[in-house]
């Protein structure tokens, strides 16, 4: 049994899936963002192993860009964090609800 | 085949220990762990630029980001507050639907033609040569030719972030900066007693 | 010279828009101001006679609208009449007006209505284009409107100020239809090349434009059963009936014919309809003359009486007759309507002629007015009215009309009848303004205070008795131009501006011409006869109270409710759109529209409030929300994605 395709993106997708149930059900903005961060990379795994099969350097230029906006995000995401903590004075989530309906 | 497996169940470990931590500082030790098994698995693909970059990038300069965030809040009033959980039962039906969703896509996954063999590093030919798939030349030589409008937009996508970050975070607090505009105060510290007064 | 024309029709527009912004300023400046422009429109259109008057006239193009179709002015020999008619009459009513309502507290409005009236007007018949007169017809419509419920705090006169409205509308929508046929049928807007290919059109077609206009014509022109609205129409001030009422505006439907006699001299069978309607029309008003209290009421019924005299004329197509009378009426009837409205004031705005009586000695000018008024009016030799009346007579009897002709020599009598009638009345016998008003037989709803705003201050009589004295001159005069039959002056100003109508069969004429004058004369003089015995003798005169109580209290039911056709129309139309009315307002409205609108706003509200929980402010469910759509995206690729392949 070799390693194929299919291997890489099924754990591309478990580890995809571990994010999002963590975007969910965390509260703390900070682990949010790491989970975030985690849907990042399981795309990436998938991009550098379809770019891998297929010898076709594009999918590395793609997980290059979205390295890039990752670092922005977090960048980004953190600011508010601090911005909103600065004014809350605390990090969690179901406190900022200030745009209920 | 081995090492894929091992990585991938060591993959899998380090992501569930980061999102089920309570504090945020284990999560991003288990993040970090997380960053250096893909980075590992990108040299078996033959990724090593990447590889390299995963390292540097994500594990050096994001993490220490989430890092330094978490020592910034956590200075001073202690550690995290946390206050009523007001989603007290989503788990349950986010796990579910995780899993239902995994599921829909092994679903997919298993329905098309995707078992192309992915040979190991070795097999492709020697690390470091311009014209070696994966290569830091091979990946040079595309970013700064056939790909170089990709990697313009990654520097604007990087200078805007800088600015919104600046903007964000930069002076989030009005209330400490003394005489910018002190009409603008007046005016502000005037109207508040006419709104108390109408209460 | 075309400047010239530009101002004879733009002056008083200038006018209204001075005086009207200006009012509080110009104070009883504004009445010498609106009569300047009058008159400087009077010289203008006067000093175009000699070229407005020959073939073509003179014209203008202002405004190219779509390439081809065009807005112009155009002053020929009928808007010429109409033209010195308006501003010259007018000019001297706008001075009448300045004594009149000198102690108005709204003089400067009056004013600014009276020269938007004159505007108006001048629209209607200098324009080229039928478009043009529509918007000329509906704007004197509005003038009217505003003059006669220029009172506006008598309900009265508001209320009658909307019927006029409303019924002018409905002879607008005539014209509307009409032109928008002829523009179907012809593709022009413009009268020439309206009339250039008249005769290309077919029958039907001009059968409904013929009447389509007329349906316009009657209702300007208070025929009948359009005319319910020409009597109420005395609500307004007294020199506003005379100008509008009676000199310009209700005799607009004659122009309208007589412009259009290119069209109606193909179309018999419009032509005896019009020709009927006016003849109907002048018996009615004769005849209802005969049973009005008031006044002006008299003089409105005899307007309508004369004017169906005019569209006769034209009808049967002896447009210079129906001008002509036209040009007279213009003159007496003013003259009658001035020398009313100085009764009137000197009787503070008592209107009722119970109330008058005596008025000879006290106001001889105004006796002599009236007097040479109602000797035109009622056609007596050598007075203006005999010409014109006499022309239209007999120009019925040319043309094979012989019912006609019966009914205008008798309405011709019935006009002496009554013109007497007021004349004895009003000026002979004891004075009656004290005796009460139960002994007259007078409710008491006939008298409403018209006083109110009036102030002690008075203005010189000659201001109002200047008009009058120059009106006598064309009272008198003005029908001696047509004197010489078909090589006078009159019928030589026309030329052949309005063809020859295809209706003249040209019968053995029964009777010449001279002995038809004569017979009209005999009726009259039977009418003024009776007038006398009935009104005038010594004994008549000792007895007046006890005479006009018994008049009063015995006036037939018909001639009281004008022959029920306000009634009529009540019935048959207002009662309806009353009730419609009531149906929409209480079922339709509420039930239906108003529920819909109420249900599709709860039904909003409801959806809001679904919505609503959704939106609850936390980022996780926001979260979890785009982790279901993603599913869901997920299992159509899954199954239907691959399904497919």
């Amino acid at each position: 049994m070799s390693v194929e395709l299919t291997n890489y993106v099924t754990l591309s997708a478990v580890m995809f899936f571990i994010g999002v149930a963590g975007v969910i059900v965390r509260r703390n903005p900070l682990i949010v963002l790491m989970a975030i961060e985690l849907m990042f990379n399981a795309a990436n795994l998938a991009l550098v192993a379809f770019s891998r099969a297929w010898v076709n350097n594009a999918g590395h230029i793609f997980v290059f860009l979205v390295v890039t906006v990752a670092a922005a995000e977090a960048a980004i995401g953190l600011a508010i964090v601090v911005a909103v903590f600065r004014r809350a004075k605390n990090v969690d989530l179901d406190e900022v609800a200030g745009m209920h309906g | 085949m081995i090492p894929f497996y091992v990585l991938a169940v060591l993959l899998i470990a380090s992501a569930v220990f980061t999102v089920t931590q309570k504090s945020p500082v284990y999560s991003v030790v288990g993040l970090l762990a997380n960053f250096l098994v893909l980075a590992a698995l990108y040299f078996t693909l033959n990724a090593e630029f990447l590889g390299i970059i995963q390292i540097v990038v994500y594990s050096g300069a994001i993490l220490m980001l989430f890092v330094f965030v978490i020592a910034l809040l956590s200075s001073g009033i202690g550690p995290f507050a946390e206050g009523p959980n007001r989603m007290p039962r989503v788990a349950i039906p986010a796990i579910v639907t995780t899993a239902i969703a995994f599921g829909f896509l092994a679903f997919g996954i298993s329905h098309v033609p995707l078992g192309v063999p992915v040979p190991h590093a070795t097999t492709i030919g020697p690390v470091g040569n311009a014209n070696v798939f994966g290569s830091v030349g091979d990946f040079g030589v595309a970013l700064f030719t056939v790909q170089l409008l990709p990697f313009e937009v990654t520097a604007f996508i990087l200078m805007v972030a800088v600015i919104g970050v600046v903007l964000l975070a930069g002076d989030a607090a009005p209330q400490r900066t003394h005489g910018s505009h002190p009409k603008s105060r007046l005016k502000s510290a005037d109207r508040e007693p006419i709104v108390k007064a109408g209460r | 010279m075309n400047a010239l024309l530009l101002a004879c029709w733009l002056l008083p527009l200038a006018g209204a828009i001075v005086i009207w912004a200006f009012g509080p300023q110009l104070r009883r400046g504004a009445g010498p101001l609106g009569s300047a422009v009058v008159f400087a429109s009077l010289a203008c259109a006067g000093s175009l006679f000699s070229q407005a008057s020959n073939e073509t006239g003179v014209g203008e193009t202002l405004v190219t609208w779509i390439p081809g179709y065009t807005f112009g002015l155009r002053l020929d020999a009928l808007s010429l009449l109409w033209t010195l008619i308006i501003t010259g009459v007018g000019g001297l009513i706008h001075v009448y007006s300045i004594g009149y309502m000198w102690s108005d507290r709204a003089f400067a409005r009056f004013f600014a209505y009276l020269n938007f009236f004159v505007f108006s007007m001048l629209t209607l018949v200098l324009s080229d284009n039928v478009v043009g007169l529509l918007v000329g017809w509906g704007l004197v419509g509005l003038a009217s409107y505003f003059l006669i419920g220029f009172w506006f705090y008598k309900p009265t006169a508001v209320a009658a100020a909307r019927k006029a409205f409303v019924i002018n509308v409905v002879g607008d929508i005539g014209i509307m239809f009409a032109i928008f046929a002829l523009f179907a049928s012809t593709g022009s807007i413009a009268y020439a090349d309206i009339f250039a290919k008249a005769g290309t059109l077919p029958v039907g077609v001009l059968i409904a434009v013929c009447l389509g206009l007329f349906v316009g014509a009657a209702a300007k022109s208070a025929q009948v059963p359009l005319h319910t609205w020409l009597p109420d129409a005395m609500e307004g001030p007294t020199p506003v009936s005379a100008l509008i009422h009676a000199a310009t505006m209700v005799t607009a439907g004659v122009y309208l014919i007589a412009r259009f006699a290119p069209l109606y001299n193909l179309s018999p069978t419009a032509q005896s309809i019009v020709a009927i309607v006016g003849g109907i029309t002048m018996l009615t008003g004769a005849v209802l003359g005969i049973a009005q209290w008031d006044i002006k009421r008299i003089l409105a019924y005899s307007t309508m009486s004369q004017i169906g005299y005019m569209i006769m004329g034209v009808g049967v197509g002896a447009y210079q007759a129906g001008v002509l009378h036209f040009f007279t009426h213009a003159f007496f009837k003013a003259q009658l309507f001035l020398g009313a409205g100085i009764i009137i004031h000197a009787l503070n705005d008592e209107q009722d002629v119970r109330k008058m009586g005596g008025l000879y000695r006290r106001m001889p000018f105004a006796f002599w007015a009236m007097l040479l008024g109602t000797l035109a009016i009622i056609g007596f030799p050598f007075f203006s009215g005999s010409y014109s009346k006499d022309a239209v007579i007999y120009g019925t009897l040319e043309r094979g009309h012989g019912i006609l002709y019966v009914a205008g020599i008798l309405t011709a009598g019935i006009t002496a009848f009554y013109m007497f009638r007021m004349i004895f009345v009003v000026f002979f016998g004891p004075e009656r303004d004290d005796v009460p008003d139960v002994a007259l037989a007078i409710p008491e709803a006939a008298h409403v205070a018209h006083a109110e705003d009036h102030d002690a201050a008075h203005a010189p009589e000659w201001l109002m008795r200047l008009p009058v004295a120059i009106l006598m001159v064309p009272t008198v005069a003005a029908g001696w131009l047509s004197i010489g039959g078909n090589t006078s002056p009159w019928y030589r100003y026309f030329g052949t501006l309005f063809g020859t109508s295809e209706n003249v069969n040209a019968p053995p004429l029964p009777i010449p011409e001279l002995a038809s004058q004569f017979i009209v004369y005999a009726v009259v003089t039977v009418g003024v006869v009776i007038a006398y015995l009935r009104y005038g003798t010594p004994a008549a005169l000792r007895g007046s109270v006890e005479r006009l109580r018994a008049e009063a209290l015995a006036m037939p039911v018909a001639l009281e409710r004008a022959f029920w056709f306000d009634d009529a129309i009540a019935f048959a139309i207002v009662r309806p759109a009353q009730a419609l009315g009531a149906f929409i307002g209480r079922v339709l409205d509420p039930h239906v529209i108003d529920a819909a609108v109420r249900d599709i706003a709860w039904l909003a509200g409801a959806l809001g409030l679904v919505a609503r929980a959704l939106q609850n402010g936390l980022v996780r469910t926001y979260a979890f929300t785009i982790a279901i759509g993603a599913a869901c995206f997920i299992a159509y690729f899954a199954f239907v994605g691959i399904a497919g392949r």
